[in-house]
């Protein structure tokens, strides 16, 4: 692990207690959540993924993959063209990083179905599995005699995801059904790029729509499919029947995010892009220090007030003029830019250590009162990835995992993103080499 | 083709949803969420057949019901409160009187699932934590939601969603290079994908359960969630650089781009396999290209990408949004315009799909909330009721499930142990509501049924 080990622990103690008893529990936990020696949620699923150009398929498959399902990933023998989808074309000995960091705990297969026998080879895959991932388009396995159709006549128990940008159902579906997918045409067609970006009065290029940093469209349809195929399975120990589950990339963010749909309903028109700004709350984003950036979370009446104390600001002019949440909103922006300013010029003034610490020993004040409505700023340093994973929180919760591969060279991944006592999720091992378990499971699936 | 879009109409056709059954059905989840992180794992359960009794303190009741946005209220409730609450049960529990710890300590008798996210270590102080619920229920599984986890140096920090994207470094990824200026993840993304996480973890958690008998606890921190997202701190590891801010560019595929057409319109562009590419070049004219930059890491190398990048947003500049998503459709590459939130509520297909969804109310009537999380087949998500008034299921719940007599949920009224709605928007029944002769609120059951 790459840790700078940090001065000393700071401990917030809210709700009373002894010191010693909350170090305990503490401890307890640690033990408890530590994936050592303990059974996998799945590891009696077999999951094959046929995604073909498409992370939303192999996110999906790797959700299966860290709670102990068999993921069998198939690709024909050049590989899938997502090993090399990566950022400026960075590479670990020519895989490409996104597809590095989903190569966990999986099998790769090759198998080229644009032809016959391969096609054979995968219905008989299918017939012992529980779980089927593709990216095809909408109706391109069903023509290949190997779609939900046919594959569910010979294994009714059958769990099958479908991913494309707009499904498999209605008009839409098959007026596009030869459009392949893609990220930024999802963040475009379900409503997230349309609401990032500075306000209209700002210079172009950076009032028009923007895409989120990383493949955020990509990543809720994932996590969307892999909620349909748990659903699914959790259905098939009541029913014993297996099922199709269409999952459309340009649904992705207005489904998961809900804001798009009850926003465009309630006020018949779109929002406006709002820049650093919140839609509902102020000071809520992020402001710059002496020597960094923080983020500021203070909607809340009291919460305002206790954040102008923290900057020396609280004066009556202020405090009566932003005084409630509606005083606040950000549908007048001259008078937020104002607000904003006014903060500003304190927050400068202070080093991001000395604002967060600050904020701090006052909430610890604040909780402690006998006097209500203090109010908690919230604030926190702003960090980028990479000093982000430093934090010594992380090393004790073991979120990050450091690797060295004699192919792949040294690289760290993002793991461990739930803690279970049970059966948590875990990486054990990493690699992707085209074509490394075909004889595993050759032997092991079409043996007979 | 058309003979399978025929089968899959048959399949997914949400007229006959209605009639099928759902994958959660007799599932029951206790709900001690507030806010958008822990309502919305919970609403996704609810939306998928789970019985969600989401306890809230009597008057107020759970603060986002008063946070409409711009404050625009939607027949007094916040409109999102719907779709965060759709299919839930609303009862109020008092947990400062003994009282009301007894009645959770009931309800959790006959309860699968129990989500709370409150701050680290709260819920076992205030007795409903789960070392007391296990004692009740040797096989409960117990979601904690908090920013930071329950253990680690930074357990205790307050968090918001957007606390928890400046500590996983997602505030710095959106934006322009060379500007000052980050954008965040936007409507508390860090909340709602956080959630759904959640969802998935517990589905992964009933499936063992099923299997084997065994609850567990479960610990999800929202920084943590959110750093799976990221492919930065891989990058970071191998090239020693953070990946930076590009702008409107997807810097993992060449060209992928949004950028303004002929007409004023936005489109988002991306040809990134080598079949893609081909057929862009097709589409724009300029089979050259290909021989020129025939490989996937040919194009990606930044002098090149940055060359293919001009040229194809020049190619996008002089044309309509609509003629280069018909282009990408002829030849087969993405594209697709950028849509704002009226374009979603309204475009014909997104209703057809079910992923914008109208539903008429008994108490709010008409209502469009937008689709589930995931089309199934056979065991589809369904909307049962909206949002409810603060303490609208006390009677409901409390006869149904605990059996408990009209006498003593007199008592546990008096008590303030139990309670109503205050007068203030987002808590209260609408205006024109006649609740007095409401079914489900004067429930007249007996015990014993189940809710």
């Amino acid at each position: 692990m790459t840790t700078t080990k940090q001065p000393k622990e700071q401990v917030l103690i809210r709700y009373g207690g002894v010191a010693a008893a909350k170090k305990e529990r503490e401890q307890l936990l640690a033990s408890m959540m530590s994936p050592e020696g303990k059974p996998e949620a799945l590891e009696d699923v077999v999951v094959i993924d046929a995604s073909y150009a498409n992370f939303a398929g192999i996110i999906a498959a790797s959700f299966f993959a860290e709670f102990g399902a068999e993921v069998i990933k198939i690709e024909p023998p050049e590989g899938d063209p997502a090993r090399r989808m990566t950022p400026f074309g960075v590479t670990a000995n020519g895989v490409g990083i996104p597809f590095l960091m989903e190569a966990r705990n999986k099998r790769y297969f090759t198998l080229d179905l644009r032809t016959e026998e391969g096609r054979k080879d995968f219905a008989k895959l299918a017939k012992k599995a529980d779980i089927v991932i593709e990216t095809f388009p909408a109706g391109q396995m069903d023509s290949w005699g190997i779609g939900y159709r046919q594959l569910s006549q010979s294994n009714p128990r059958l769990i099958y995801i479908a991913i494309t940008p707009y499904g498999q159902y209605g008009n839409r579906a098959q007026e596009f059904a030869q459009m392949p997918d893609a990220d930024i045409t999802a963040q475009a067609a379900s409503g997230l790029a349309a609401i990032i970006g500075d306000p209209d009065t700002g210079e172009e290029p950076y009032t028009w729509p923007t895409r989120a940093g990383t493949w955020m469209a990509w990543y809720m349809a994932g996590t969307q499919a892999a909620i349909g195929g748990a659903l699914s399975l959790l259905f098939r120990e009541l029913s014993g029947e297996g099922q199709m589950v269409d999952i459309a990339t340009a649904d992705s963010y207005a489904t998961l995010a809900q804001y798009p749909v009850i926003a465009g309903n309630t006020w018949r028109k779109a929002r406006p892009r709002l820049g650093r700004y919140d839609f509902s709350m102020c000071p809520y984003g992020v402001f710059k220090t002496k020597d960094g950036f923080v983020a500021i979370a203070a909607g809340r009446d009291n919460d305002f007030r206790a954040l102008l104390k923290i900057l020396n600001l609280f004066k009556r002019e202020v405090e009566e003029e932003y005084k409630t949440i509606s005083d606040r909103i950000t549908d007048n922006l001259p008078r937020i830019d104002q607000l904003t300013a006014h903060l500003e010029g304190a927050t400068t003034k202070l080093t991001t250590d000395e604002l967060v610490t600050r904020t701090i020993k006052y909430s610890l004040k604040a909780v402690r009162s006998k006097l209500s409505g203090g109010g908690i700023p919230f604030v926190m340093k702003v960090e980028s990835p990479g000093t982000a994973m430093k934090n010594l929180h992380w090393y004790v919760r073991k979120s990050f995992q450091q690797f060295d591969d004699p192919k792949l060279g040294k690289f760290v991944l993002p793991v461990n993103f739930a803690k279970m006592s049970q059966t948590p999720p875990r990486v054990k091992w990493v690699s992707c080499d085209i074509g490394k378990d075909n004889d595993y499971v050759r032997q092991k699936y079409l043996s007979d | 083709m058309e003979e399978y879009f025929q089968f899959t109409k048959e399949l997914f056709d949400p007229t006959k949803a209605k009639d099928k059954p759902q994958p959660l059905k007799g599932i029951r989840v206790l709900d001690f969420t507030h806010f958008i992180y822990g309502p919305t794992c919970t609403g996704i359960l609810a939306r998928y057949g789970a019985d969600v009794i989401k306890i809230e303190e009597p008057g107020s009741g759970d603060m986002l019901r008063l946070g409409a946005w711009w404050g625009k209220y939607w027949k007094h409730t916040n409109p999102l409160s719907h779709s965060l609450h759709l299919n839930k049960y609303f009862v109020t529990i008092n947990l400062k009187k003994p009282k009301g710890k007894e009645l959770v300590y009931k309800l959790a008798e006959k309860a699968d699932v129990v989500v709370e996210n409150l701050a680290a270590g709260t819920a076992e102080a205030w007795g409903v934590g789960y070392t007391q619920l296990r004692e009740i229920r040797p096989d409960i599984i117990y979601l904690s939601c908090s920013t930071y986890g329950q253990y680690g140096p930074l357990r205790f920090f307050p968090g918001w969603d957007l606390l928890a994207q400046a500590a996983a470094g997602t505030i710095t990824i959106t934006g322009y290079p060379g500007t000052d200026k980050y954008y965040k993840l936007p409507d508390y993304l860090g909340d709602f994908y956080p959630g759904t996480l959640g969802a998935l973890v517990i589905l992964i958690a009933l499936y063992y359960r099923k299997k084997t008998g065994k609850g567990q606890y479960i610990d999800l921190a929202q920084v943590e969630t959110m750093t799976r997202l990221l492919p930065h701190f891989t990058y970071f590891s191998i090239t020693g650089q953070e990946l930076e801010r590009t702008g409107n560019i997807d810097p993992a595929m060449v060209p992928a781009f949004i950028h303004k057409t002929r007409d004023g319109k936005f489109v988002a562009l991306a040809a990134g396999t080598d079949e893609q590419f081909k057929a862009f070049c097709t589409a724009m004219g300029r089979d050259d290209l290909v021989t020129k930059y025939p490989t996937e890491l040919e194009r990606l190398k930044p002098e090149n990408a940055q060359e293919l990048n001009r040229l194809a947003q020049e190619w996008m500049s002089q044309k309509d949004a609509a003629d280069i998503v018909d282009l990408a459709k002829k030849y087969g590459f993405p594209a697709a315009e950028v849509v704002d939130d009226y374009q979603i509520t309204h475009e014909e297909w997104r209703r057809e799909r079910g992923s914008v969804e109208t539903f008429y109310d008994e108490m709010y009537r008409e209502f469009l909330l937008p689709g589930p999380q995931a089309l199934l087949s056979k065991s589809p998500a369904k909307v049962k009721w909206l949002c409810r008034p603060v303490g609208y299921h006390n009677r409901y719940v409390l006869k149904g499930w605990l059996g408990l007599s009209d006498k003593e949920l007199e008592e546990l009224e008096k008590e303030k142990v139990i309670g109503y709605w205050d007068d203030r928007p987002g808590a209260k029944p609408p205006i024109y509501y006649d609740i007095t002769t409401d079914p489900i609120f004067n429930y007249q059951g007996d015990g014993g049924g189940t809710a």
